[in-house]
């Protein structure tokens, strides 16, 4: 991340708060800026392997990573990656500090008050995953137990029982956990999960990628039942500087990436089973 | 140190302190059952296989060790005190290394991410912490001399600033500037609110020390050079100023220390310094604990070179009063 003072974006971030008072922002404020400014700012997790991490170089790398890239591509301008904590991107309000979010974010109501969803990208399932020595074999088995997630998520909205997802196909909430560990950074849930069964806690919650992941890198865990849900997964932009042309033009690319096969490929890239086959994600199921 | 000239015997040289040190040593590594560890491999050929050895077995293996511990504080007993200080060190930093190296590290791992993090990691965090010492010290002898003046403004606004920004976290002010200034209006990206809570906190402590050691030079300095007929303003600078500086340095070289690694709170916003690359990288292959150790030596050894800097400017104050 090269270093810069942070001003520059200061005037238009006041212009655009000023056209927001009294009316909603002029349409294409953020387009006009990203594209004269020839750079697109993008809000990505640097803790979610294979998603999206820091690589032996110390460049941003992974599937989302790869869909930001080719987006930044088509759009013409140059992509530039920032990497907040999760609650701070799905909190809204980015006053213009970034431009979009691509990183598996789910459309929820709530946080469909802050945040405007212009196109889903693919689908994945979530699971519960247990410590392989663990003696719950039932998805029932974990009711009343302590389940591990990460803050400001779907997961943990699935353990509060309060997942209000858009457009996702109907589930149920099979598990009611005596206690729920929200850790900023999720994927620290499993360091706590390999202590033992029931030290810490007694499961984890996550995306199935991220748990294969897990499973690959020689962790002592073991998924659990059927995946919980499935859910669809979005690039967000801020409702705060509301832009419909940079709406369309994300909802524009990400139509023709699934039209040519881009996004296919980059899910067959990243998306492999522990038999070392891939996955196509981007098929709603 | 105070060097007192009566010299007592070395209490590890009289019998009594001796016997009853090794007996604690003993009872210590007894309750602690250290049987099932390398020392009871090694002590194999004497208590047998050290799972089935019971009271017998957890009794020699004490017992050797307890041993092995005093006739150590003996042999070191007898150096000087440079030599001991030197072994202590070296035998404290080895016992160290003995406990990270129980987390079966991958050393390949470290030697393959270590780069990123010196040159961008190491780089960020010292420079934001540079950048924020600077602008506190700045704050600091503005607000210490605000709250030595006689005017209730100044003394007010100084002592609210204060009151203000030690009162609260500073984990707190990081996020209160990062997402309380863009509402109002003022975009300000990471690494600026980051060094602006950071000075804005160390400025805060730092204008009490600042305070402390300006009002601990006697009031008779300050009526000798009012005779002498100088000015206000030149009393502070040319007479105050320097008496109070040896008094000012060790406690400002403490805040110097704490802020280097208190910089590492900004990671909470995204910022690649030292402590959000040691979290970030170990997270694709989940081999955490190398990274987070990677950091820890690297922040000792920062800290290091901080104390010797502070050493070397005590000793340059000292020489001249």
């Amino acid at each position: 991340m090269s270093i810069k003072l942070g001003f520059k974006k200061s005037s238009i971030a006041i212009t655009a708060l000023l056209l927001s008072i009294g009316m909603t922002a002029k349409a294409g404020v953020v387009y006009d800026y990203i594209k004269n400014n020839n750079e697109l700012m993008i809000a990505t997790d640097a803790n979610w392997a294979p998603f999206s991490y820091i690589n032996d170089a110390g460049e941003m790398e992974g599937f989302d990573v790869d869909v930001a890239r080719e987006i930044a591509k088509r759009m013409g301008v140059e992509a530039r990656f920032i990497t907040p904590a999760w609650d701070v991107i799905t909190s809204g309000n980015w006053n213009m500090r970034w431009d979009v979010s691509v990183g598996s974010m789910t459309p929820t109501a709530s946080r469909s008050e802050v945040l405007n969803f212009p196109a889903v990208y693919y689908y994945t399932p979530a699971a519960f995953a247990v410590h392989t020595d663990s003696p719950v074999t039932t998805l029932a088995g974990l009711n009343g137990k302590n389940v591990c997630t990460t803050a400001a998520s779907t997961w943990e909205m699935y353990l509060q029982g309060n997942l209000d997802m858009l457009d996702a196909p109907a589930f149920t909430y099979k598990v009611t956990p005596g206690t729920i560990t929200s850790l900023v950074d999720g994927s620290a849930c499993l360091d706590d999960t390999r202590l033992g069964a029931g030290v810490r806690n007694d499961a984890v919650i996550d995306s199935v990628p991220m748990l294969q992941n897990a499973i690959d890198s020689g962790y002592p865990i073991k998924f659990l039942g059927d995946n919980a849900f499935y859910e669809p997964l979005s690039i967000a932009t801020d409702k705060g500087n509301n832009d419909p042309e940079l709406d369309a033009e994300i909802a524009r690319i990400i139509a023709e990436m699934q039209k040519d096969y881009t996004l296919t490929t980059l899910s067959m890239k990243w998306f492999k089973n522990a038999d070392g086959s891939s996955n196509d994600y981007t098929v709603a199921y | 140190m105070f060097v007192d000239t009566v010299v007592e015997d070395k209490a590890l040289h009289k019998p009594a302190f001796l016997i009853g040190l090794s007996v604690a040593v003993l009872a210590f590594f007894f309750a602690f059952n250290f049987t099932n560890t390398i020392f009871g491999e090694f002590l194999s050929p004497v208590i047998g296989n050290p799972e089935e050895s019971g009271l017998f077995g957890r009794f020699v293996v004490s017992f050797v060790l307890s041993v092995i511990f005093v006739l150590n504080l003996l042999a070191i007993s007898f150096a000087r005190l440079k030599i001991q200080i030197l072994i202590v060190w070296f035998e404290l930093f080895l016992l160290f290394l003995a406990f990270a190296y129980s987390f079966d590290l991958k050393l390949s791992f470290i030697q393959s991410r270590i780069g990123l993090m010196i040159s961008k990691g190491l780089f960020t965090t010292i420079y934001i912490s540079a950048v924020s010492i600077v602008i506190a010290t700045a704050i600091a002898i503005v607000g210490a001399i605000a709250k030595l003046s006689n005017n209730g403004f100044a003394y007010a606004i100084a002592s609210f600033y204060t009151s203000l920004f030690r009162g609260l976290p500073l984990l707190l002010q990081v996020y209160l500037i990062y997402k309380g200034l863009p509402q109002l209006g003022f975009m300000v990206d990471a690494i600026p609110s980051g060094i602006a809570a950071l000075s804005l906190c160390y400025g805060a402590y730092m204008t009490e020390i600042f305070r402390a050691g300006i009002q601990s030079i006697p009031k008779g300095q300050w009526e000798a050079s009012r005779a002498l007929g100088f000015k206000s303003g030149l009393i502070l600078r040319k007479i105050i100023l320097p008496q109070s500086i040896p008094i000012i340095v060790p406690p400002t070289g403490n805040q110097f220390i704490a802020m280097l690694k208190d910089s590492s709170l900004v990671s909470v916003l995204g910022i690649w310094e030292l402590m959000y690359l040691a979290k970030t990288l170990g997270q694709r292959d989940f081999r955490h604990m190398e990274m987070l150790l990677t950091a820890a030596m690297i922040y000792w050894g920062l800290t290091i070179i901080l104390e010797m800097i502070q050493a070397r400017i005590e000793r340059k104050y000292q020489q001249k009063t």
